[in-house]
């Protein structure tokens, strides 16, 4: 009923009022003054290929933090990332010899997947806070070192860059799941979807592997690990558990040129209560992008960075006994009382706007940023998580992608790859209580 | 103008049925106890349809809802001229070269649709698609076409345009370009199609809704004598114009407050008068009783052009049906009703369609 589409739409903007202002750091607002460069974080970054330099580019606008050195074994890399952070870093070529300065507090790992859990553990062991790129870590058996190393170190913050937990837009349809808007989740469905041959331009061939390192099995954990991780972690996130198995499937079907990773992967992973989640990510189609698709027997949350829709399923309710029965009529045309999707920022006002739309506009605005109100994504979740790992350390304030985390996301990553490769369904390990 | 009778369809109802719902309340409070309500709804014809129904059994009452929104579904693949691969445009794209045979019911649905076309000398009718077109209500752009568009396209308007063979279950067009659209009669239909799914399982309490333009109410709910609709303002959308009782009664609403677009300070309307192809102006709202909610959807568009006093004379023609129209009056925001009905009615005593104060 058009009546009732009506209430349920006031409810909805008052859960996602709630859940903005409820949210803990991701969407508090930049009151920090700057900390000036005695009270900033001192970090070095490893890596400044392309990820690290898209962390570089929103770390020079964040004060929070100070670059004393950067590090990459490739040489064009490393003059990219000083042009992108700007100052004056030291530059290194071996990582341990930026872990052995004693003025940097931390760390940002931005390498090849085959070196994130030694690099993780020799920078944690040197006294840095880390923050680690996903997937966490690429074997099974290097999840042990990287606990040990997180528990000697406890004080320590370990971050996992899984930037749609820093998400503003994430954490209210998380909250919005919470709140029972979705009802009982069943179904995640997350596509990643390219049309492109995901490799890196070479100037040298001597260089490929070092550049297309996610083409090859020895580095790399493909598709599943450096695009399913983050959607995994969505999944695990919304359902509030990691996956007890999965099978899958995948192949170099399109781009036969000497890969070793998948270019067409598809996996259903399996949850405690039953709930699955289908993956798939293709490299020769790219009109779908990428969106996760949470399902409940309430409702759906069509999600991906910078969007978020909500739809209010149409379930039958039963009630014993008889009701108060009142009913609307009037005319409806065509489409207007259908459901389209319920933005998750429903006052973002987009295109032609008036002079009162625009006041409006920036009077949230300005709400938002004393913290009282979140209205939008205030900023890139990649900037946020950079923000919030400073806060971490500085503040000690809760991590917001912390170990177990990280565990989980890399756990499901390396099973999935294992479901595909053997082609039969893989069960997680029973672990200690 | 009526003189004013509260009751919209005959006086003749009431007495006898307060005396039954009295006669029965005892046994019907022991079996109340053990009903369940179930409500459902279901997005089909551009709109959505909601059934609400009494009963014991909650599964079996979900199995009735889901088996009536097939049946609507099925209608709408079958009736939509939004969809290509329907009957309806595979009609439309082959009848003007050669007669089309059309499924049993479909063929009366259309023959229904042309007898109100006839009765109403064109106020309603089928083929009103390539003006909705020119006026860009159809997945466009609201404009003003002009007259040498409209002139163009009113050839091919026309419900006498279009031929049945009943003996063959044929249909043909007598001009290429001619379209059929269902939308003024369709969803009145297929509630109709519901309610019959309803009764044949046994649900004698509940109310099928489209959109909340066609709403019938089957029997009435536990402990009360009808269902209880209200009919909304024409201005303000959460207000109340009116409130009507239903029982074994179809309502259905046609309104100008929906969709319009305003040019140069004039509004205008999505329902077109076919026989001038011009925007109906006058009439903010009309709402018509009828037993079966077909005829209250396609007479609710028939009554909305051709406006109150020439409605008066055609309700000779429909037994048990009762119209209100809302018309503006000068003042800001306000309307007046005008109320006209059959002059014969031949229902059982039980139904019940009527305004309350």
């Amino acid at each position: 009923m058009e009546h009732e589409q009506g209430v349920s739409r006031r409810d909805f903007l008052k859960t996602a009022a709630a859940a903005a202002s409820a949210l803990p750091l991701a969407g508090a607002p930049a009151i920090i003054a700057d900390p000036g460069p005695t009270d900033a974080v001192r970090y070095g970054i490893i890596g400044t290929g392309t990820q690290g330099c898209t962390l570089l580019k929103f770390l020079t606008t964040i004060p929070e933090g100070r670059c004393l050195a950067t590090c990459d074994i490739y040489p064009p890399n490393l003059k990219k990332g000083l042009e992108t952070i700007g100052g004056n870093p030291d530059t290194y070529e071996d990582y341990r010899q930026l872990l052995d300065r004693k003025d940097i507090d931390a760390v940002l790992i931005c390498t090849p997947l085959h070196l994130h859990a030694q690099m993780t553990v020799d920078a944690l062991d040197a006294g840095k806070h880390v923050f680690i790129e996903k997937s966490m870590f690429f074997k099974e058996e290097e999840e042990k070192p990287i606990r040990q190393a997180a528990a000697a170190h406890a004080k320590q913050v370990l971050q996992i860059g899984l930037q749609r937990r820093s998400s503003v837009l994430y954490n209210i349809a998380m909250e919005m799941i919470r709140k029972g808007a979705l009802g009982k989740i069943t179904f995640v469905r997350a596509h990643w979807h390219r049309n492109s041959d995901w490799r890196r331009p070479v100037p040298d061939p001597k260089f490929e592997r070092l550049l297309n390192w996610r083409m090859y099995r020895e580095y790399s954990g493909g598709l599943m690990a450096e695009l399913a991780s983050h959607q995994i972690d969505v999944a695990n996130w919304a359902i509030g558990a990691e996956p007890i198995s999965v099978v899958g499937t995948g192949g170099i079907d399109y781009w036969k040129d000497g890969r070793e990773t998948c270019d067409n992967v598809q996996a259903i992973f399996e949850y405690p209560g039953g709930q699955k989640l289908v993956f798939t990510s293709i490299l020769s189609n790219g009109h779908h992008g990428f969106e996760e698709h949470i399902m409940g027997d309430q409702g759906t949350l069509e999600i991906t960075i910078g969007k978020g829709l909500y739809f209010r399923e149409k379930t039958a309710q039963t009630t014993a006994g008889s009701s108060a029965e009142t009913w609307w009529a009037g005319a409806t045309v065509s489409d207007e009382a259908t459901q389209k999707g319920i933005p998750i920022f429903p006052e973002t006002v987009s295109g032609d706007e008036g002079f009162v739309h625009r006041e409006i506009r920036f009077a949230k605005r300005w709400l938002a940023s004393l913290g009282i109100y979140d209205y939008e994504e205030p900023h890139d979740p990649w900037w946020s998580e950079m923000k919030n790992f400073f806060a971490s350390i500085r503040e000690s304030k809760p991590v917001v992608a912390p170990l177990e985390i990280g565990v989980a996301d890399a756990l499901a990553v390396i099973y999935g790859n294992r479901a595909i490769d053997t082609g039969q369904k893989v069960f997680w390990p029973k672990r200690a209580a | 103008m009526n003189p004013e009778p509260d009751v919209v369809c005959p006086a003749a109802i009431r007495f006898s049925a307060i005396l039954i719902f009295l006669y029965c309340l005892p046994a019907q409070g022991q079996v109340e106890d053990k009903l369940v309500r179930h409500e459902a709804s279901h997005d089909a014809m551009g709109t959505v349809f909601t059934i609400v129904s009494y009963g014991r059994e909650a599964r079996f009452l979900a199995q009735v809802a889901n088996e009536a929104f097939d049946e609507i579904d099925s209608l709408d693949a079958q009736m939509s001229h939004y969809k290509v691969e329907s009957e309806l445009s595979r009609i439309n794209r082959r009848a003007a070269h050669e007669p089309v045979l059309v499924e049993p019911r479909l063929f009366a649905l259309i023959a229904k649709a042309l007898r109100f076309s006839q009765e109403s000398e064109g106020a309603f009718d089928i083929t009103v698609g390539p003006l909705m077109k020119a006026w860009g209500f159809f997945r466009g752009v609201a404009r003003v076409p002009p007259r040498g568009e409209l002139a163009r396209v009113m050839k091919r308007v026309g419900y006498r345009h279009i031929q049945l063979d009943d003996k063959q279950r044929t249909i043909r067009f007598a001009v290429d370009g001619l379209e059929l659209d269902l939308g003024g009669i369709a969803k009145g239909y297929a509630v109709d199609r519901a309610v019959d799914i309803l009764r044949a399982n046994g649900v004698n309490s509940a109310l099928v809704s489209s959109g909340a333009s066609s709403i019938y109410a089957l029997g009435a709910p536990p402990g009360e004598r009808a269902w209880r609709v209200n009919l909304r303002d024409p201005f303000e959308k959460q207000k109340v114009a009116d409130v009507v009782r239903l029982k074994d009664y179809s309502l259905s609403v046609s309104g100008s407050y929906e969709k319009f677009f305003t040019l140069k300070g004039r509004r205008y309307s999505h329902i077109l008068d076919p026989r001038t192809g011009r925007p109906v102006q006058g009439v903010l709202m009309t709402t018509v009783f009828a037993p079966r909610a077909l005829d209250s959807d396609a007479l609710s568009t028939t009554f909305f052009v051709m406006g109150a006093q020439r409605a008066r004379a055609l309700l000779a023609n429909y037994p048990n049906v009762s119209l209100l129209v809302y018309e503006p009056t000068p003042a800001p925001r306000s309307f007046r009703r005008i109320r006209a009905q059959s002059t014969e009615f031949t229902l059982p005593p039980e139904s019940v369609a009527e305004l309350e104060r």
